[in-house]
């Protein structure tokens, strides 16, 4: 495994002794080279998962371990200028992840300024390379992120990230924010870009079709604890888990014909408070299977198919 | 109804072409930009050269207006504005010997009573007319002890509208009087009634007299005027008027927007300066600091400006009376930060969460470089506009507080505590109000209008993110 999550846990205080359990216990391994889909809900803990595993959060507990070597608890400045050339991130929007009175240059160039030391010249050959390779033209380079569209911006922010070369990329929902057919311009240069340079990622998003397309693996995030997890293809054509099943049958397929047979899970209910969980299946209240005990006791992850787990009960 | 069958030679792809279609324009930086808006915003265009002509005037204005603001002239108290003024050049008044009659020629006065006073045969001024000093005499009244001369601005219509009582002679033989009584140039009617121990008469004569603009020579060598006697010389011209002492209000202006635009212009760079140091220490840090700052900013806004403004001037040592700026600014500066401080912590909160800061911090940015390269340059809009609010608030406080008499004190003059003297005359020199009151008005306004331009040039580019 490249990066390892153990038993990650990650909650919010919000005062009065309540918390936010954003991420609860969560294992989960990449391995070199492999693209990992991190799917759910909004609010179920993804976007949270993935800061928390690079150390954007202090971790509330559990630990995260990049070849072979323990990440710290709490990140302090240096610690980031460390994992700096192994890990980078895009991010979901666009609009806020650009300084605006920064030039696409000087975004661009920022990393390797920062590890390398030198000037915006010595680097400006880099800035170009980078700039075409994820396909926008070396004349933009004294342009300002106002000037640019969104795909053009979450390009902008590909080229920041894997300027300095790192080995695993975080994709917080990259193209959630976009419009469709920039989507698929975005995502055919992320599978460019880990083929050529042979990137380990996690994916997040929730636009299952996309992930199943992208990854390599799977994973199910509900109310911030991993609900099944397994190759993009099992997760997606056999679902175990009820909620893997509720999200796949709400994902709208592209073949009418298809789309007709479909069984339609239908689950009543929004994905409830994550403030101060009681014990037992956290989608008791939602899952049309429901059996008492599932109220009582936390159903653990059990291995279904090969390499493929889910938590659930009644499987 | 036919179906259209695409045939694939219609989604052939089209080569590009360099250099078919290339539609650039310049880029622009945030400033560049937010300059380009304010130049569209008339009004905020307009105060921005107003508040540049108002500091080349604080700065230039010395040189290019050489009255200097404290002298006082006192032939000149209260003038209403006045441009291209002459002068008659006359001798210094010294002492005048006036006009006396022969005592034997004199008719004594009737003890029986019987003998009634006429008026005199006439008045006649004694050399010129003029603003220094004007000389009349009259011929003497038979069975007059005394004489009484009276001044009016206007025709009397009778006995009982002489006007103002000038005095009286103390002999019979005094035939004249020299009135030196606050003259102005216009014409005046001087009265001449003679009486007896007993009674005044009844009938008297009126005379017009045209007073003349004059200085004295000893006040034309003074103001380097060299000129003979009964030469015409140009007086300065005062085109704001003068004050009560004579001042030209003008130069005093000038003078009071040094104090004004200093005060103005210091205490919010300072403040604002302060403020922003608190506020990003505040905000960078979060949590229990946070708290305990802010927790401390709130304690500050229930402290009373103007109690404090007292205590510091008893602090130091300064009386009632005694111009005290460096409590004023010390006051504004400690009780006046807390609101930028609160502005840069909300943005600092805010943009420390941005996602180029995370990126900033996942490639190795160290905390000051996070500070100067991404949180305060973004800042710096907001906070711009704050500071330009800021200054009309304080430049108003300055005034106010001269005005109330606890900023500066004379002879320094400032815009408000020439507003305070001018309130006094208000009903009959209403300049000496009406100006420094327009500046402070001006400016005042300026600012906000400025400060409402700013906000909008800058703000729009954080609207056009969507």
């Amino acid at each position: 495994m490249l990066i390892e999550a153990r038993k990650l846990r990650k909650y919010f205080s919000l005062g009065h002794g309540k918390q936010v359990h954003a991420v609860d216990d969560v294992s989960l391994g990449i391995a070199e080279h492999e693209v990992l889909g991190l799917v759910g809900e909004s609010g179920s803990g993804k976007t949270t998962f993935g800061k928390t595993l690079i150390g954007l959060y202090d971790k509330t507990g559990g630990q995260v371990v990049y070849r072979d070597r323990e990440l710290p608890q709490r990140y302090q400045a240096q610690d980031y200028k460390r994992q700096a050339s192994e890990i980078q991130m895009i991010f979901q929007d666009p609009y806020s992840s650009l300084n605006p009175r920064m030039t696409i240059q000087e975004i661009i160039a920022e990393g390797l300024l920062i590890r390398d030391g030198g000037n915006l010249g010595s680097v400006r050959d880099k800035v170009v390379y980078w700039l075409e390779r994820v396909g926008l033209h070396g004349d933009h380079l004294s342009r300002y992120p106002h000037e640019f569209s969104g795909g053009q911006r979450q390009r902008v922010g590909i080229a920041r990230a894997l300027i300095v070369e790192p080995k695993l990329l975080i994709c917080d929902e990259p193209i959630s924010a976009l419009d469709v057919s920039v989507q698929a311009q975005v995502v055919k240069l992320l599978g460019e870009l880990k083929q050529s340079l042979g990137l380990a990622m996690l994916f997040i998003a929730h636009d299952l079709s996309m992930v199943r397309y992208v990854s390599d693996r799977m994973a199910v995030m509900y109310l911030g604890s991993l609900v099944e997890v397994g190759p993009a293809d099992a997760v997606y054509f056999s679902p175990q888990h009820p909620y893997t099943k509720m999200l796949i049958s709400s994902n709208p397929e592209p073949d009418p014909v298809h789309e007709r047979q479909r069984k339609d899970v239908i689950v009543s209910g929004e994905i409830p408070s994550p403030v101060n969980l009681q014990p037992g299946c956290r989608f008791a209240g939602r899952c049309p299977l429901v059996e008492p005990h599932c109220r009582l006791e936390t159903p653990m992850l059990r291995t279904v198919a090969a390499n493929h787990l889910a938590a659930c009960h009644l499987l | 109804m036919n179906s259209y069958e695409p045939a694939a030679h219609e989604f052939a792809s089209v080569a590009r072409q360099p250099g078919l279609l290339t539609l650039t324009r310049p880029s622009q930086s945030y400033w560049q930009d937010a300059w380009l808006r304010l130049k569209k915003n008339k009004r905020a265009l307009a105060s921005l050269y107003l508040i540049i002509a108002l500091l080349l005037m604080t700065l230039l204005g010395p040189w290019l207006w050489h009255q200097d603001p404290t002298l006082q002239d006192l032939d000149v108290i209260s003038q209403p504005p006045s441009f291209g003024d002459t002068a008659l050049v006359v001798a210094d008044p010294g002492l005048w010997a006036g006009v006396t009659a022969d005592t034997a020629t004199l008719v004594p006065a009737d003890p029986d009573g019987k003998l009634v006073l006429t008026a005199t045969a006439r008045i006649q001024t004694v050399g010129a007319a003029t603003t220094q000093y004007v000389r009349v005499s009259w011929d003497s009244v038979p069975g007059a002890a005394f004489y009484l001369v009276y001044r009016n601005d206007h025709a009397p219509e009778s006995g009982e509208d002489l006007g103002l009582p000038l005095g009286q002679t103390l002999a019979a033989a005094e035939l004249s009087f020299e009135d030196r009584l606050q003259l102005r140039e216009q014409d005046y009617w001087y009265t001449v009634i003679a009486s007896d121990e007993i009674r005044e008469a009844t009938s008297f004569t009126t005379e017009r007299i045209h007073v003349q603009r004059a200085i004295t020579a000893t006040q034309a060598r003074e103001r380097l005027l060299p000129a003979p006697l009964g030469a015409t010389v140009a007086l300065q011209s005062h085109p704001f008027g003068t004050d009560s002492l004579g001042r030209d209000l003008f130069a005093r202006i000038i003078e009071g927007a040094r104090v004004s635009l200093f005060i103005g212009i210091v205490a919010p760079f300072l403040f604002v300066l302060l403020g922003t140091i608190y506020g990003g220490i505040s905000g960078y840090f979060g949590g229990t600091v946070d708290a305990v700052m802010m927790r401390v900013t709130d304690f500050l806004i229930a402290l009373p400006f103007l109690l404090f403004m007292i205590l510091f001037r008893i602090g130091f040592g300064i009386g009632p009376g005694e111009s005290g700026i460096f409590p004023m600014l010390l006051a504004l500066v400690l009780l006046r930060w807390e609101d930028p401080a609160r502005l840069v912590r909300g943005q600092v909160l805010q943009i420390r969460e941005e996602a180029f800061v995370q990126a900033a911090r996942l490639l190795g940015a160290q905390p000051l470089y996070l500070i100067f390269r991404h949180m305060i340059p973004n800042t710096i809009g907001p906070l711009l506009v704050n500071l330009t609010f800021s200054i009309p608030m304080a430049i108003f406080t300055e005034a106010f507080l001269s005005f109330i008499g606890m900023g500066v004190a004379p002879p320094t003059p400032s815009w408000g505590s020439m507003s305070n003297d001018g309130l006094k005359s208000m009903l009959s020199s209403p300049h000496e109000l009406l100006f420094p009151a327009i500046f402070i008005s001006l400016t005042v306004l300026a600012f906000n209008l400025l400060g409402d331009g700013l906000r909008d040039a800058l703000d729009s580019r954080m609207r056009s993110r969507e």
